[in-house]
């Protein structure tokens, strides 16, 4: 994340931008090759997918997405690609409904992938990268780039099959990212990663970020795309429930306080204004309703003395999840 | 972050939001990966070498059989001239009318000394007069043997006997055998010409059915299996954001059918190669006639079928459905295979005009020299519109079944899905 966070002045202008823009939800300043669906809606049957889902995936940023089992993520994703076709609504990249030939461009990772078991690993990234137009010399030496930085260098040759799980999901990495993708689409990219291949892939990510590039992913790991994400949208049976930056969203939620005293804590529940959510011997856990309240609230323990601690207590990514597919 | 990132957007050779000419060549990339990929898999390389060791090994039987003289060695009484006789007449029927043996006497002293050389070997059979020629020869002749003797040689002998004897009774009787059989000949002719006896026609549709059978039913297993696996692995939607399904479909046919072509292309060339080697090379030039239509129908036949085979693994989700998928198809081939074969008649000159059965049934018709000229040629148009029907039926419901995950697809749903 700190290395995110040391990125070029471009994308932390753009971040801001985005930012002043959330206080609405939906209204995004759109650059030139953001990402945006609008009203997306796809029904199997009687079965709505996915529901009337805008949001956008802003240039220069990575946008976790996150939802439960069938909260339409896949789905979603799979419209973006072009893969599945919507019952309603439209796919824009870059201000425009997005192409073919955008597509082409896309770098995309979907769920449950797999890759051909019995060729070697080279041959089929090249065979891919061919299948989106990049010349084979030059898919060749990217290809083989990749797989070095992932450590993959000395198995190039070996069939698929021959890999571990996590090596055949970094040769599915470079089949995504190959050929200067202009945007990312990925499906769950960190399940099943040892914590070090997490971090690799961040890098290769915050590499494309850095150019400019979106990246939306999808992920089950909240702690994870806390600590990754400039954006989220949370999905809960279809619906868009929240789409912001987490700060925003944090924000958002009901702000608790933690109040530490050297003696015992429960007089708070004598102040107006002021909720005890948990009162455990000196250390209580409030709700304030507003910043009068707070005042009130220290002014009274000032009075009585003895207060050690007054924080504010932002709720995580986890927290808010609950909150909003409960 | 070890380096920085190298490209940019907008660098050369990545393309570019206007790059979709560059789709144009996608269907040659998967075509030459199906023909390299299948052409390097050790299970059809080693189908390959064992069919083609087959073929040639059976041609190389039959070539021995043909060019093997059978000789034999007769045991004859010291001293009786009938008995050579009669073995000189046997070995001198021609090969023509089933002999061509060589055939040696060896004459004995006495009973025993006959016996011992066939229990020694030295001799195949022992000729002697009946009742040891007590009745002058009337008693007729018997052939004795180890065990039963060789039946090629009693046919022979029976045959040399029986002339010997006409010899003799008709010189007894003061006239010639010649006199006696002029004008007793019987020979066949045809009214259709110089054309391929129906034996040989048999075991040539029995060929081309049986390539026929091999080339569909292992391409077309190939295909399907090599779709359901991309659909499995959804390897498929990472390629059809990269390139039109359209190409996919068509590059994986053309790949398949390269292959099933050449496989039977190779075939045919060891056959024909093996059969100008044995006694039938007669036949081989209209047998080539005939193997050349039938590498021009089975070409055309095997892309209307490689397609529909293309839209079973489709149908399939994973590779285990490939057999419930396939199953028409499989059926289909196998009735081609035994009906084309078997059929004769009225019956043949109607599969030689119906899709797919006239792949074999046509050239078999040529062969046999049963068809016109322009027969062939409309029998062709005919399997071309198919193939034509069933590529543009496989575009659509390869589409449509491809993307749908989640079990078995059905063909009216493949056929209706929107993507």
């Amino acid at each position: 994340m700190a290395r995110l966070r040391r990125q070029g002045e471009a994308r932390i202008s753009a971040a801001g931008r985005i930012r002043r823009g959330l206080a609405v939800r939906n209204v995004v300043v759109m650059d030139n090759d953001s990402l945006e669906v609008r009203g997306l809606t796809r029904t199997f049957g009687d079965l709505t997918a996915v529901d009337d889902v805008s949001f956008a995936a802003p240039a220069g940023l990575l946008t976790g997405f996150v939802g439960g089992n069938g909260a339409g993520k896949t789905t979603t994703m799979r419209m973006i690609m072009g893969v599945l076709a919507p019952t309603a609504g439209e796919v824009r990249f870059g201000g425009d409904p997005v192409t073919r030939a955008d597509r082409r461009a896309f770098g995309y990772m979907p769920e449950e992938r797999g890759l051909y078991p019995k060729q070697p690993v080279l041959d089929q990234l090249v065979y891919l990268a061919r299948l989106r137009g990049i010349a084979a010399p030059r898919a060749r030496a990217e290809v083989l780039d990749m797989l070095d930085r992932l450590g993959l260098a000395g198995r190039s040759k070996e069939h698929v099959e021959k890999l571990s799980l996590g090596n055949q999901q970094r040769v599915q990495i470079v089949a995504a990212l190959m050929g200067t993708p202009r945007l990312l689409v990925l499906d769950e990219p960190f399940s099943g990663l040892d914590p070090a291949a997490v971090d690799g892939m961040v890098d290769l990510l915050a590499e494309h970020t850095a150019r400019g590039v979106p990246v939306l992913f999808s992920s089950h790991q909240l702690d994870l795309v806390e600590r990754l994400c400039e954006r989220l949208v949370i999905l809960k049976s279809g619906r868009v429930m929240a789409d912001g930056a987490p700060a925003d969203l944090q924000r958002t939620g009901a702000l608790r306080h933690r109040l530490v005293t050297s003696g015992d804590a429960g007089w708070v529940r004598g102040v107006p204004g002021v909720h005890a959510v948990d009162v455990d011997g000196p250390v209580a856990l409030l709700e304030v309703a507003d910043d009068a309240s707070l005042q009130r609230l220290l002014a009274t323990g000032l009075e009585r003395g003895g207060v050690r601690e007054l924080t504010p207590v932002r709720p995580t990514l986890a927290q808010i999840y609950r909150e909003v597919t409960a | 972050m070890t380096t920085t990132t190298p490209t940019r957007p907008d660098t050369p050779g990545t393309l570019d939001r206007t790059g979709e000419e560059s789709t144009r060549g996608a269907w040659l990339v998967v075509m030459k990966r199906e023909i390299v990929v299948r052409a390097l898999n050790k299970t059809f390389l080693v189908g390959l070498l064992v069919s083609v060791a087959i073929i040639a090994a059976l041609a190389g039987f039959m070539a021995w059989q043909g060019s093997k003289t059978d000789s034999f060695t007769v045991a004859v009484p010291a001293g009786d001239a009938a008995a050579t006789a009669a073995v000189a007449s046997a070995a001198a029927i021609p090969e023509e009318q089933g002999g061509g043996a060589e055939l040696t006497t060896l004459e004995v002293p006495d009973d025993a000394a006959a016996r011992a050389a066939l229990a020694d070997g030295d001799a195949d059979g022992w000729l002697h007069p009946a009742d040891g020629g007590a009745d002058g020869g009337a008693g007729g002749w018997v052939l004795t043997g180890e065990a039963d003797p060789d039946s090629t040689l009693t046919r022979l002998l029976t045959a040399g006997v029986a002339a010997e004897t006409l010899d003799a009774n008709a010189q007894a009787a003061g006239t010639t055998t010649a006199e006696l059989t002029a004008g007793g000949t019987l020979t066949t002719d045809r009214v259709d010409g110089d054309a391929v006896d129906s034996q040989t026609l048999f075991f040539a549709s029995f060929a081309l059915a049986l390539l026929f059978f091999i080339g569909a039913l292992g391409s077309g297993q190939m295909i399907a299996g090599s779709v359901v696996e991309e659909k499995q692995s959804r390897l498929v939607e990472i390629m059809a954001t990269a390139v039109p399904l359209r190409h996919l479909l068509a590059g994986k046919i053309l790949g398949s059918s390269v292959v099933a072509l050449a496989q039977n292309v190779v075939f045919a060339a060891v056959g024909l190669a093996a059969l100008s080697f044995t006694p039938t090379a007669s036949i081989l030039p209209s047998l080539s006639t005939s193997l050349v239509w039938f590498v021009l129908f089975f070409a055309v036949g095997f892309l209307g079928l490689a397609a529909l085979y293309a839209v079973a693994g489709a149908l399939a989700s994973r590779t285990e459905d490939l057999q419930h998928t396939t199953t028409p198809m499989t059926m289909a081939i196998m009735g081609v295979y035994f009906l084309t074969f078997s059929a004769s008649g009225t019956f043949e000159t109607v599969l030689s005009y119906v899709p797919v059965a006239n792949v074999v049934s046509m050239p078999v018709r040529v062969l046999s020299g049963d068809a016109a000229w322009w027969e062939p040629i409309v029998s062709l148009l005919i399997l071309a519109a198919f193939a034509v029907v069933a590529l543009l039926v496989s575009e659509r419901a390869y589409r449509g079944a491809l993307l749908q995950t989640g079990g078995r697809v059905g063909w009216r749903s493949a056929l209706t899905a929107r993507a």
